[in-house]
Formats: C-alpha cells, structure tokens, sequence
C-alpha cells in the first residue's frame, strides 16, 4: 500500500463497503480504527509480535465474517472490539502460547504469572492507567480483569470472592466513570 | 419503567458491549433494547465510551502491518497491478444521489403546491360562502326598502287625504265571510275621479287566476270601477271615475275582472255618507 492520505469513512459506508467486500473498507477501517484495537489486543497479550499477529487475524476475521455483522445489534466498532478481544483471549488459553511462555527463562516466567495475577501493565500500555487510576480500586480492578485481562465476570467473581451481582454493578460504575469522561 | 431502570442498573448492558454475554443472554438483551429505546440508547453511551476509550489509548502497528493486512486479504493483486479502486463501486452513484435529491426536492415541491391549492380551494369556497350570504342579505335589503317606500307612499297619500276637503273617504267593512277585511276608497268631491290606497286595505288574499274588482253601487246597479291586484306596484291606485254612487263593494272575481259583480264573493262594502 503506497503512503496514501488515511481514508476515513462514515459508519454506514463502512459496513455497505464491507458487506459487499470492497477492500476500501479494510483499508479505512485499518486506518481509523488499527490503533484502538491493537490498544484492546495488547492488553490481553503483552508480547508485541504476537499482538500485531493477532491484529492481523483480527482484520482477516472482520473481512471473512463481515456477512455476520448485524447493525442493528450494536456499533461496527464493538463487533470488532469483540473480534479482537475473543482472538485474545483464545490465544491467552491457548496450549502452544502457553508452552512457549512456559518455555522461557523462569525469571520471565514470573513476571508473565506475576502480570497475570496482578494487574499490571505492558510497558506499551503504560499510558492507559491513568484512565483508569482515578476511578476507585475496586471498580478498577474489576474493569481491569473484565476489560483488560479478558476474565469473564464469572472468573472475575470467583478471583476476587465476589457475588456475581456486585461485579456486574462495578463493571457497571466503572464503565460509567468512562461514560463521563469521553461522552 | 422501574423495571426496565433496574435492567439497565444491573450491569448486564456492560457485560452485553464487552461481549461476556452467552448466546441466550444476548438473545435476552436485544428483545429487551428492540422493547425499550432506553435501552437501546443506554447501550450505545456503553458503545461510544468504549469505542472512544480505546481510540484514546490507541497503539499505532508496525509501519508494513497494513500493507501485510491487506495482501492477505485482496491477494498479490494490489502490488503487480495497483490500480485505483472507486470508493463507490457504482460510477453512477453520484448521479444517482442527485437524482434521488431532485426527486426528493420535486416531491416537497409538490406536497407545497397541493397543500397551497388546498389552502386557495377552501379560501375560495369560503369567500362564495360570503358573496352568496351577502347577496341575500342584499336582496332582504332591497326588498325592505320598496316595502318601505310602497308604505311612505300610501302613508303620504292618506296623511294628504285627511288633510284636505277635496276628497271625501269612504270606508269599506268586511261582510259575512270575510269579518276582518276593510279597506279605503277615495272619492275627488270635484272631479268624481277615485283612488284606492294598498296601504290602507286588508284583503282576503287571492289566487294567481282571481283578482279584486271594485264596484260602484248607483240607484241599486253595480258600475265596475275596475280590476287591481293583490300585489300593486304603486301604493295609490286610480279607478275609474263616476258621477253618482250610493255605495261601493270589493268582489273576487277571475282575473280581468267580470261583467256583473258574483255577490258571494263579496269582501268589503261601505255606504257612501251624505
């Protein structure tokens, strides 16, 4: 792809593009929407070259199962969100990135369970926390493992000994401390 | 709506954006937004925070990662032949969407001019409602003031009567089958000639082929003094002149008047005083 201007296009034509699969439509999703989503991507996976990996299977999956999206379900970017979260946290489960983590010296070791565990950040990401540190500790660390660690809620509950109800209403706080900074 | 609030406060909108949802629930949450637009809306601020959130922290990719992206996807296609692809597939889109506007405008044209005639139509009719009440109110006018002048005329006419010794007045009373009816009738003292006024009698009314016939009794012989009618154009009337008479009576009589007087249809009758 030459340097061209970035392409930005409305909603609609982007999803019209996108159903009648005229790659103007992964080109201006790649451009306007690339970064936000390697952003979700690399807080589920913190290794770079595996999450680029990931973005890329995330822009095949968007073209392949564009026929899939349904607008009047949700926003496209959500439905992407969604894409790139899944393929995330897939390949967190998965057996091989898991061996190949296993497979590195024990100090790196630590520090990947340490990250798990916890919830700290990829150097990459460490810009992100402020957006989150003004919200109190437990909304955050519930937005945190939901969001940011790809737990489910039931996880989540279950992590932090928490009734199901009470991780839902933090989600729920959370999101809208969020609501209120950017809507 | 307490429920519905309850709905959204429970957090399952959050958890339906961050797809942590399983099928059913999804199911679950998107009757409830196609049910409540509350919902709906409450989903899309969920949507929008999210989306702008993750612009916000948004990690640029690898310089080459698009180039790779979109090799992957349109084949090698795009390098050996890099040929520009429309942004709208249909070369006549444009076109078509400024057809589609004229056709739009044309349509709005045409709800103005209907709604315009309508309004002129039911102007139209309003202002015909107007003419037509004011034509009749035109029309009871006119009719009061000939009326009006018909009765100034015979009221000069009988003021002048009384006013005067020139004529003499003879007043006629109904008789057996007409009670009520009277009527005057005025003889010149010079000349004999005699004048009836309409604004002085009451009648029984006629049908269109009768009319009154005015009649001079002399030594015992009805003389016609001629025919009028129930609707006169003049208030005061000229009849016939004659010399002598001892009295003077009103029959009914076929239009055009009869030869001798039919006594049954005698209305008024007054002696003349001496």
């Amino acid at each position: 792809m030459a340097p061209t201007k970035k392409i930005s296009l409305s909603e609609e034509e982007l999803v019209s593009a996108l159903k009648r699969q005229d790659t103007v439509a992964i080109k201006a999703l790649y451009d306007m929407y690339s970064g936000a989503l390697l952003g979700v991507i690399s807080r589920i996976i913190l290794q770079t070259e595996v999450a680029e990996d990931l973005l890329q299977e995330t822009f095949l999956k968007i073209w392949n199962s564009a026929g899939s999206y349904d607008s009047s379900k949700g926003r496209l970017f959500t439905w992407m969100m969604n894409i790139a979260r899944n393929l995330s946290i897939d390949k967190l489960r998965s057996k091989d990135f898991k061996n190949a983590n296993k497979n590195q010296d024990i100090e790196n070791n630590v520090d990947f369970i340490d990250e798990q565990k916890k919830i700290n950040f990829n150097a990459d990401v460490l810009g992100l926390k402020d957006l989150v540190t003004g919200l109190k500790p437990d909304f955050k660390d519930v937005l945190d493992m939901v969001y940011f660690k790809g737990y489910t809620h039931v996880e989540t509950a279950e992590e932090l000994n928490l009734p199901l109800g009470t991780v839902k209403t933090r989600v729920r706080m959370a999101i809208l401390e969020l609501r209120k900074k950017f809507n | 709506m307490e429920e519905v609030k309850a709905y959204i406060e429970s957090g399952i909108l959050e958890l339906y954006v961050l797809g942590q949802l399983s099928a059913p629930e999804c199911d679950e949450v998107e009757a409830m937004a196609a049910k409540h637009p509350e919902v709906r809306t409450e989903i899309t601020a969920i949507e929008l925070a999210m989306e702008a959130y993750a612009l916000e922290n948004a990690i640029t990719p690898s310089a080459k990662l698009g180039d790779k992206i979109l090799k992957e996807i349109s084949g090698e296609e795009i390098i050996s032949d890099p040929r520009i692809i429309p942004l709208y597939q249909d070369a006549n889109y444009s076109k078509i969407k400024a057809l589609r506007l004229a056709l739009v405008a044309c349509v709005a044209l045409l709800a103005i001019c209907a709604a315009a005639l309508f309004s002129v139509y039911t102007q139209l009719n309003t202002a015909n409602e107007q003419i037509a009440s004011l034509s009749t109110s035109n029309d009871q006018f006119a009719r009061t003031v000939n009326k009006l002048e018909f009765d100034k005329a015979g009221m000069e006419n009988r003021i002048a009567m009384t006013e005067t010794d020139e004529w003499m007045t003879v007043k006629l009373a109904g008789v057996a089958n007409s009670p009520k009816a009277k009527m005057l009738v005025y003889w010149n003292k010079n000349n004999k000639s005699i004048l009836i006024n309409h604004s002085a009698m009451e009648l029984p009314k006629t049908d269109k082929t009768h009319e009154y016939q005015l009649w001079a009794l002399v030594n015992g012989k009805p003389v016609s003094l001629g025919v009028f009618g129930e609707n006169a154009k003049e208030a005061v009337q000229q009849m016939v002149t004659i010399e002598k008479a001892q009295a003077f009576a009103v029959t009914i009589e076929p239009v055009g008047g009869s030869v001798n007087p039919t006594m049954e249809k005698m209305v008024v009758m007054g002696e003349v005083a001496i």
